[in-house]
């Protein structure tokens, strides 16, 4: 997926990949960790008991979206990456967590 | 005179959904229209890297209102929604998730609006992150690169999608349950 590197970071479109495929990592995140939750294969703590599980869920995305973007940031900061692929990525990602949200879809699990 | 209008449970439930999700919306609103109008081929120019800098800006307080949305919503909101009434009650006003699961008619309310509202509203703000640091630190590139415009413009659109849709199950949820 690397094309090149070295060039100033505002010349190069890697920075800017690593947050747009963490914000596709995120989303599925949230996705996957609600359907595990529904599927009961995996309960989030709770973090805050009045709130209940969602406090869990949450944090976990949240953990994993920025861990994502730290881990993508560090490799691709200053580099020009292929920016299709990774646009197509995060566009399936974002799907793919939004529909694991979804109510209806924990019916089939 | 000492009769309260609001009470603080439903302070709170305008905050979250009027200040804050209704701020975020219009933010994103903006963004969108800046993205898509400001589009420029002279990122040279003064007057783009102008409204360059106002985009990240205006992106980075969206992002905020998001957070303190989401934040707001679980932490302060959805514990009283969804406290469980005790034994016997028959007046379950105050109980939002429990009245709303009382009736068959309304039970979607809580089964498909509210179990989305949990979850939907992160993502909505996690995307709004990506792309206000992407604004913020690319300025005028994102107004002049064509493809980094597209991917930052397709994120707004997700991001308000799933704030218009929180947002409208919201409406629902507190017209047939409020917090009061």
């Amino acid at each position: 997926m690397d094309a090149g590197a070295g060039k100033p970071s505002e010349a190069t479109n890697g920075a800017a990949l690593a947050a747009i495929l963490a914000g596709g990592i995120g989303a599925f995140a949230m996705g996957l960790v609600v359907i595990l939750n529904e599927a009961g294969l995996f309960a989030a703590p709770s973090l805050y008991a009045p709130a209940g599980g969602v406090s869990g869920r949450t944090t976990i995305a949240v953990a994993i979206w920025l861990m994502a973007w730290a881990v993508l940031h560090t490799r691709w900061k200053g580099r020009q990456v292929e920016d299709r692929p990774v646009h197509a990525a995060t566009l399936a990602l974002i799907a793919l967590g939004i529909v694991l949200c979804l109510p209806p879809v924990w019916k089939l699990f | 005179m000492d009769t309260m209008l609001f009470t603080e449970r439903s302070i709170w439930t305008m905050v979250h959904g009027i200040a804050l999700g209704g701020g975020a919306l219009m933010g994103l609103a903006a963004a969108l229209f800046s993205l898509r109008t400001m589009r420029t081929v002279t990122p040279s120019d003064i007057a783009a890297r102008n409204q360059a800098r106002s985009l990240g800006l205006l992106l980075a307080l969206t992002a905020l209102l998001l957070w303190l949305a989401v934040i707001i919503g679980t932490y302060v909101n959805f514990p009283p929604y969804r406290a469980t009434p005790p034994e016997g009650l028959t007046d379950l006003s105050q109980y939002p998730r429990a009245l709303i699961r009382a009736n068959p008619g309304t039970e979607w309310l809580h089964s498909f609006a509210m179990e989305s509202k949990e979850h939907l509203p992160w993502i909505a703000a996690m995307l709004t992150t990506a792309v206000a640091a992407v604004s913020l630190r690319y300025r005028v590139l994102v107004l002049s690169n064509r493809r980094l415009n597209d991917m930052a413009s397709m994120l707004v659109v997700v991001a308000i999608l799933l704030v218009a849709f929180a947002s409208l199950l919201g409406v629902f949820v507190n017209k047939v349950a409020p917090l009061e």
